[in-house]
């Protein structure tokens, strides 16, 4: 019965990427922890957004004394340290705000330390808010984790930048299995759309390194397997819209041979950018807007491991 | 085991199961045409515009040879010879509901070689009583519109009647009025609208029939034009 206990109180990290930026990672971040938290779950937000971090924004908080920074520079030991209390209970935040001009790029050392910390919290939920574009850092925070989710809008410039957030993803994932240098020389190159080896998709990659090593080959083709994103499409004006998080999934199964997890969606409403001017949490504000609505159906599914269906849609 | 678009089975391009009924495929198809059609915003950037084409030529010919009975029957003997299909699946039974244009849909070889006789009609009655032979793919899957020389009003029609689809069948499909159905198989250059729209029907009609769009629309327009514009002495 303990060990019963032990394992559904495991902790589970959570981050929150998409590659644009301005798409709202840190609206959706801040307001799944919120709904997390009235579940009665312990949670922790963390702004990983290293260089342009406003989750302490979209949580209706001021500035904090203790950040990130203050622990990657060591200011701080203990990162227990540096979480603040929010209003909201249960839930607490670890912000990036004001952070020193290198933190958007900590170097290795400081990333590991931090990841290494983060598994030693007392939480049941851990979020990172994740910045934008496919830097290492934010690409290797994402597959730190136990679920990526991936958020975009219906708009051919964050698809764009989402398929290529996965893309580097995926290419990073298959390095960091792969010991053979050559090979790891070979995902560098494949990683380059218009390589002239012929390489165009993930299949063509995994079949060229099957021709160097079988074994390995059959590896990454295990990782496919496991590499399991999810996906939310926010700001859906109409059901075109909500269409298009369905087609990505098709389309990353056919492209990848991924299967991406449709969450949801969150529809577009003035009370979201109202909520943002007002400093005030979406869910907290407009507890009943359809925004919020949708995104406690995300963090429904997220909690019951389910996805959208096609025949929920019609 | 990860596959490439290539390889993917028709069942698995149009993400249905092998079991699945006529008036699944028929939605399964609407839903991935649309999701591959040309300047698809949720494909953008990740496949080249001839990638998309392919995809989009592969789930054409997915849906017509899944879409009818002898077809898919073909189809499946040949994944089964392929062993990719583990278990012959059970004969398609009636589909719960089946809207009027998924009743019996037959796709019997009804034309004899043009060279014989063109607009012919086959009895073809072994054909439905024993089962295909298996054949290659390329043989199993080619459209049965192909034995069709040239696409006249009337062979439309016997085509249709062949399918044993009705023009309300067809209207239902296509979303194209009766009348001009009727008009598109008696010739009847003057009831019909402006050659655009007409292009347009035929293109739907064609779909709707599982013959060629582009070989039906053309042959029929050339007629038309003929007749519009006949050429001066």
């Amino acid at each position: 019965m303990i060990e019963l206990q032990d394992a559904l109180r495991k902790k589970e990290i959570w981050a929150i990427g998409g590659g644009k930026g301005g798409i709202g990672k840190s609206l959706i971040t801040g307001n799944i922890g919120i709904c997390l938290a009235r579940l009665k779950k312990k949670v922790l937000l963390v702004d990983a957004d290293l260089g342009g971090a406003n989750l302490h924004t979209t949580l209706g908080l001021g500035v904090p004394d203790m950040t990130l920074s203050d622990f990657l520079n060591r200011r701080v030991e203990n990162i227990q340290d540096v979480i603040i209390k929010t209003t909201i209970p249960n839930l607490s935040l670890i912000s990036g705000a004001q952070d020193f001009l290198d933190a958007a790029n900590p170097n290795f050392a400081q990333k590991t330390r931090l990841l290494r910390h983060l598994e030693t919290l007392d939480a049941d939920y851990i979020l990172l808010d994740l910045g934008a574009g496919t830097s290492f850092n934010i690409l290797d925070f994402f597959l730190f984790s136990d679920h990526g989710i991936l958020v975009v809008l219906p708009e051919p410039t964050a698809i764009e930048n989402a398929y290529r957030f996965i893309k580097s993803a995926f290419y990073r994932r298959f390095k960091k299995v792969v010991a053979n240098q050559n090979i790891k020389d070979l995902i560098d190159a494949a990683m380059d759309q218009k390589n002239t080896m012929g390489i165009r998709t993930p299949f063509d990659l995994i079949e060229r390194v099957k021709q160097m090593e079988r074994e390995v080959g059959e590896i990454l083709e295990l990782e496919v397997l496991k590499f399991r994103p999810k996906l939310i499409v926010n700001q859906v004006r109409t059901k075109n819209d909500i269409q298009i998080g369905f087609s990505m999934k098709s389309a990353c199964q056919k492209y990848f041979g991924i299967n991406l997890e449709y969450l949801g969606y969150v529809e577009y409403d003035d009370c979201v950018w109202q909520s943002i001017r007002s400093k005030r949490p979406l869910t907290i504000e407009y507890p009943y807007s359809r925004p919020s609505r949708c995104i406690e159906r995300i963090v429904h599914n997220l909690l019951r491991k389910e996805q959208l269906t096609l025949s929920m849609l019609y | 085991m990860i596959k490439k678009i290539e390889d993917l089975s028709y069942y698995e391009l149009l993400e249905v199961s092998p079991t699945a009924t006529a008036r699944e495929i028929h939605k399964a198809y609407e839903r991935i045409r649309r999701v591959y059609e040309p300047n698809s915003v949720a494909l953008y950037s990740l496949f080249t515009p001839e990638e998309s084409d392919a995809i989009y030529q592969r789930i054409e010919e997915a849906y017509h040879t899944l879409a009818y009975e002898d077809n898919r029957r073909q189809y499946d003997a040949l994944l089964r010879e392929r062993n990719e299909l583990p278990e012959p699946p059970p004969l398609p039974s009636a589909p719960k509901y089946q809207s009027p244009q998924y009743q019996s849909p037959q796709s019997r070889l009804p034309f004899t070689h043009p060279d014989e006789d063109r607009y012919a009609i086959s009895p073809a009655p072994e054909a439905q009583k024993q089962p295909a032979p298996i054949k290659p793919q390329q043989e199993a899957v080619s459209p049965v519109s192909q034995l069709i020389a040239e696409f006249t009003g009337s062979a439309i029609r016997v085509f249709r009647e062949q399918k044993e689809l009705s023009v309300r069948n067809i209207a239902d499909m296509t979303k194209v009025g009766a009348r001009y159905i009727e008009a598109i198989e008696e010739e009847n250059f003057p009831k019909l609208p402006a050659r655009a729209y007409i292009r347009g029907f035929l293109m739907l009609y064609a779909k709707a029939l599982g013959c060629n769009p582009e070989r039906m629309a053309g042959d029929y327009l050339k007629r038309y034009d003929a007749a519009i514009n006949p050429p001066k002495k």
